[in-house]
């Protein structure tokens, strides 16, 4: 069924990527290890000194750590439904960029529970949650959840890699270390495209495609539980878990694109990734985008009509302290891809990109906005002569660590690059149209 | 001041000598024993001698300070048998005296950053009364907090109390967020103050804080087993708060003793924010016919602590 | 005459020094500047044929009183010139000194029946000296219960006796009626005695009593000046009985440390079903590295 001109050549073209690193891209590992480095001091001076020097204090007891949280997480549930949707319907256009979306949902995954970790104040007894864990609680849930979640996209990532690996492994013309060749080699399992071999593991595919799909939105609901099963004003609202969930494919779908617009760049892969994928993601960021913004308007729209005095006085914060992050976040954050690429003249790679990037700011901003005002405005209101009791600023610390979050993100997308090719080289390598049929849904048309 | 000290001293020394029938001078000799009657075929030993750990130095003892054996932490799972506890806050008597605040910190070894007692100065609505509003932890029925944890690290036990151990608390906040009531503090550093107390952690007493977890309110089961009331109630000047077995109907603030259900039916005792469904053992009668006018809630309060109430409703009306 | 007293107190500090080392070479650390003790004492008569005395011993601080421990105090009885020691007994942790004296023993009264008690701390290092005492003359108060058709009463009988031993109704004073209660005593009602010593009130319908629902009534004659503090005690089932708040077998609620059943059920099943999905990919993965095995052989 694999082409083997297309393959090699594909093979040739991606080779580079995982053969040198060039004097650039060692830079911009170091600047990136400095940050982590940065981060690294922090999190010591934050163990050693303790959580008092962070913003935190005992009314807003969480700040941009779970914001962060909240936000890597957002974008490794939108890497894992992106890809297994795509997977599942056997989008055409996929191909170039679905190793994106997976390696988004593995790696943000990997970096978003770290954030949780950082509001623990005692984490020597970490291990407590499985010795003593109780099934009651939202956050047991989302231990269960996250160690769940995390098995199954690793899982899905190997299994959508597979053929991949094989095919370095058995290209010849790859110049690389022993040990690389070596690791392959175990890595590719004796994968070697058998009839049987590509059934089941294209059977298997299938069924983990439609499980981090699932799982992804049970995660992230329990996620949004945690906040929604208080009584705090601001977060008990019964709408918050498909709110967080479109939130997260919103923002994932933002890095998507970005993560296309670098690697395109970066790889020189113009060829491959092009307009009409920038395009295919754009619709499905206005489709969130309208989504996005239906939710959040039904969220604070029952909150202020209602009116009650909590509520109220949260809305009156909202738009007096926060006026410029709650437009930003939630009228330009929507409005703009809206516009962007609803508007056919104005779809262009590099507006869509801007648009993109618009959308992960103010994703990032809707998540502060959630969090740090519902804290700050309590039932019994905060009677308290310290300025850092009353209304939460972040510190350098949490600034910092949160940086270092986002170079960790950053590298690891280099290295898994360096790794595995950005695009899923043998699924390119197919011959158009026949594995439709195999496909567990009958789509005759993808997207575009 | 010395001066004034000493004379002092001679007044009530020609005083005591006045009233002492006998003069002399005793010896106390070090014993671990308590008891040490005369004639011990005449006379009981009284049982309300408590058995002494010292040994034998004279000590002086804060009379608030009681040091007998604190419970383990197993133990502490297990409520005081038979007992469900209530307490009832007259807002109609406070004047934000703060000893509750003082004496609890002083009784659980806190740094002054942390308060398990605070008093709010709350106005409901622009046109309504403003009031003293002094809020300890509200040991819910239907504890949000302990529903929440992660761990089992805080428990509400069979007397209605919810306590915390601060051995197994791995510092989540989630029960923070959980009460609606702001009522759980956090130890976000090492307080010197946790160092004051030598005796070992007991949740009962919440003593010594530990770095990194959460820490409330306790309704001071160590002081209810030998049968005193919790600071705050033990130290209000004015006897605002009283405290007492629910399932007994009955309630003290130590000089008056009244019927729970009598009280809260005459003085249409309340629990706040009712409509959340925490159901609260805290109830509080409406600051109705009151003692004091709030502003005598300013007097003689630190710079501080006064600070802390310039942006409520009320300083917006009245200068503070 | 402060130069007197203060070459006095020296002397008097050499002496003590000469005498008790053993007690100075506990509190060397300490300075040797004088303290003033302050002692209180309760008199409580049980009705029961004895006497309770309770003394506190404590020193007076800015920060409120500290209660002295393991200080030694000493009782005694007086009457006119008769004096009797009842008996010496320590400090608490709290500063409590309690001594039951039996009323059969033979207290010295006066002739109005009246007895002195004392309570004395002697001097013991840096601690002054201090001393307390309380006239009261016995008398016992005895309670019991009737009931007339559906109405129930409480009785209150009370007694003095005098010096010649002859027993004579207290008259004319208040017996306040309490039940006792966790931290304090709880007053139900308040009874002014009848010329024959005697007086009832009725008893409240809706109190709370042990488990089986027994109450203990207590009448008290509080602070008086001729008989001081003398309470009399009973019970009888007439109380609700007691109903615990908790069952002993825990249930389970959010809160309590097992979870509901149907969370239990939602967990196992929600989890059974992704693990089995994921144990049937890794499971088609074996088989493709099985299935290349046989390819090669």
């Amino acid at each position: 069924m694999e082409n083997k001109t297309i393959r090699d050549n594909l093979l040739k073209e991606v080779a580079p990527h995982l053969e040198r690193t060039t004097p650039a891209a060692l830079a911009w590992i170091l600047f990136l290890l400095s940050i982590i480095g940065l981060g690294i001091f922090a999190f010591i001076t934050q163990v050693t000194k303790g959580h008092i020097v962070t913003g935190m204090r005992d009314n807003v007891v969480w700040g941009i750590y779970i914001v962060n949280f909240i936000f890597f997480m957002g974008m490794s549930y939108a890497g894992a439904i992106i890809s297994g949707t795509l997977q599942l319907f056997r989008t055409e256009w996929r191909k170039p960029i679905i190793r994106l979306a997976e390696y988004l949902a593995i790696i943000s995954l990997l970096i978003g529970p770290g954030y949780i970790l950082l509001c623990i104040g005692r984490l020597d007894r970490l291990y407590y949650l499985a010795l003593f864990g109780r099934i009651q609680s939202p956050i047991t849930w989302d231990v269960i959840a996250i160690s769940t979640d995390i098995f199954g996209c690793l899982i899905f990532l190997y299994l959508s890699t597979l053929r991949d690996i094989a095919n370095l492994r058995d290209f010849k013309e790859l110049n690389l270390p022993r040990w690389r060749k070596k690791i392959y080699s175990i890595l590719a399992l004796g994968y070697e495209g058998t009839p049987e071999q590509e059934k089941r593991l294209k059977r298997a595919t299938d069924i983990m495609a439609a499980m981090v799909i699932a799982i992804a939105i049970i995660v992230y609901s329990v996620l949004a539980w945690i906040f929604s099963v208080t009584l705090q004003p601001g977060w008990h609202s019964t709408i918050f878990g498909p709110y967080f969930v479109i939130a997260a494919i919103y923002s994932g779908t933002g890095v998507l694109i970005i993560a296309m617009w670098v690697f395109r760049k970066v790889y020189h892969l113009q060829q491959y990734i092009t307009r009409k994928h920038f395009v295919a993601m754009g619709v499905l960021m206005v489709v969130l985008a309208a989504l996005f913004g239906y939710f959040t308007f039904s969220d604070y729209l029952t909150k202020w009509y209602g009116s009650e005095k909590n509520d109220e006085s949260l809305i009156k914060i909202l738009f007096s302290q926060y006026y410029w992050p709650f437009i930003f976040s939630n009228y330009i954050g929507v409005l703009i891809p809206l516009i962007v690429v609803g508007i056919p003249k104005l779809r262009s790679i590099t507006s869509i990109t801007i648009s993109a990037l618009i959308v992960i700011v103010a994703l990032w901003f809707n998540r502060y906005l959630i969090v740090i005002p519902t804290l700050e405005s309590p039932y019994l209101p905060i009677q308290d002569s310290r300025p850092e009791w009353l209304n939460y600023s972040a510190t350098w610390v949490e600034y910092s660590l949160t940086a270092a979050g986002v170079a960790l993100f950053c590298l690891l997308y280099t290295l898994a690059s360096k790794f595995i090719p950005v695009m899923n080289v043998s699924e390119m390598a197919d011959v158009p149209g026949t594995d439709k049929t195999e496909g567990p849904f009958l789509t005759e048309e993808s997207l575009l | 001041m010395e001066e004034k000290d000493k004379d002092k001293q001679k007044k009530s020394r020609r005083e005591f000598l006045k009233k002492s029938l006998i003069a002399g001078v005793g010896v106390v000799t070090g014993s671990k024993l308590i008891a040490a009657y005369i004639d011990k075929s005449r006379l009981e030993s009284g049982e309300k001698v408590k058995a002494l750990t010292t040994h034998g130095e004279i000590i002086e003892v804060d009379k608030a300070h009681i040091h007998t054996p604190r419970v383990s932490i197993k133990e502490s799972h297990k409520g005081i048998p038979g007992r469900k506890f209530v307490m009832v806050i007259d807002l109609a008597k406070c004047k934000n005296a703060r000893k509750c605040v003082e004496s609890c910190q002083k009784g659980h070894f806190l740094p002054k950053s942390q308060e398990f007692m605070k008093v709010y100065l709350l106005q409901d609505s622009e046109k309504s009364a403003p009031y003293w509003f002094p809020k300890p932890c509200f040991h819910c029925d239907n504890p949000l907090c302990v529903s929440v944890c992660p761990v089992g690290a805080t428990y509400k036990r069979s007397d209605g109390i919810v306590l915390i151990d601060n051995e197994r608390c791995i510092g989540c906040k989630f029960c923070m967020t959980g009460c609606p009531y702001s009522t759980r503090v956090f130890a976000w550093k090492k307080y010197p103050e946790f160092e004051g107390d030598k005796q070992p952690y007991s949740p009962e007493a919440s003593s010594p804080g530990k770095e990194g977890t959460v820490s409330k309110c306790d309704f001071c089961p160590d002081l209810v087993r030998i049968g005193k009331l919790p600071y705050c109630a033990q130290n209000c000047p004015m006897g605002v708060i009283y405290f007492g077995d629910i399932d007994e109907d009955s309630v003290t603030n130590g000089a008056e003793t009244l019927r729970f259900s009598e009280l809260i039916r005459d003085r249409a005792g309340y629990r706040y924010l009712e409509t959340l469904g925490t159901r609260p053992s805290v109830y509080y009668l409406p600051p109705v016919e009151r003692q004091f006018p709030v502003d005598k809630g300013f007097n003689g309060l630190d710079k501080n602590v006064k600070n802390r109430y310039e942006n409520t409703p009320y300083s917006k009306t009245h200068k503070l | 005459m402060k130069g007197f007293q203060k070459v006095s107190c020296f002397l008097l500090l050499v002496i003590l020094d000469c005498f008790q080392i053993k007690v100075f070479s506990q509190e060397q650390k300490d300075s040797l500047a004088d303290i003033n003790t302050k002692i209180s004492l309760l008199y409580l008569n049980t009705s029961n044929d004895t006497v309770v005395l309770t003394a506190n011993l404590f020193v007076s601080r800015d920060q409120g009183p500290f209660a002295l421990q393991n200080a030694e105090i000493e009782f005694t009885a007086t009457a006119g010139k008769e004096i009797k020691l009842l008996g010496e007994t320590k400090t608490d942790d709290q500063g409590n000194a309690v001594l039951k004296v039996h009323v059969k023993s033979g207290l010295p009264c006066d002739k109005d029946g009246k007895t002195v008690y004392l309570v004395k701390f002697n001097r013991k290092g840096k601690y002054l000296s201090s001393a307390e005492s309380i006239t009261a003359k016995l008398a016992k108060i005895t309670v019991n219960f009737s009931k007339e058709d559906s109405l129930r009463f409480i009785k209150v009988n009370a007694n003095q006796f005098e010096s010649t031993g002859e027993i004579k109704p207290v008259t004319k004073e208040k017996v306040i009626v309490y039940i006792p209660r966790l931290f304090n005593l709880l007053k139900i009602g308040e009874i002014a005695l009848d010329d024959n010593g005697e007086g009832r009130i009725d008893c409240p319908e809706n109190l709370i009593g042990d488990s089986l629902g027994n109450i203990t009534v207590i009448a008290k004659i509080e602070e008086n000046d001729t008989f001081g503090n003398v309470q009399g005690q009973s019970s009888i089932t007439w109380g609700i009985p007691k109903q615990y708040y908790l069952a002993e077998k825990p249930t389970r609620e959010l809160w309590t440390p097992i979870a509901p059943i149907w969370m239990i059920v939602t967990l196992i099943i929600m989890l059974t079903g992704v693990w089995a999905h994921y144990l049937y990919a890794v499971s088609q993965l074996i088989k493709i590295k099985f299935a290349r095995k046989k390819d090669l052989f």
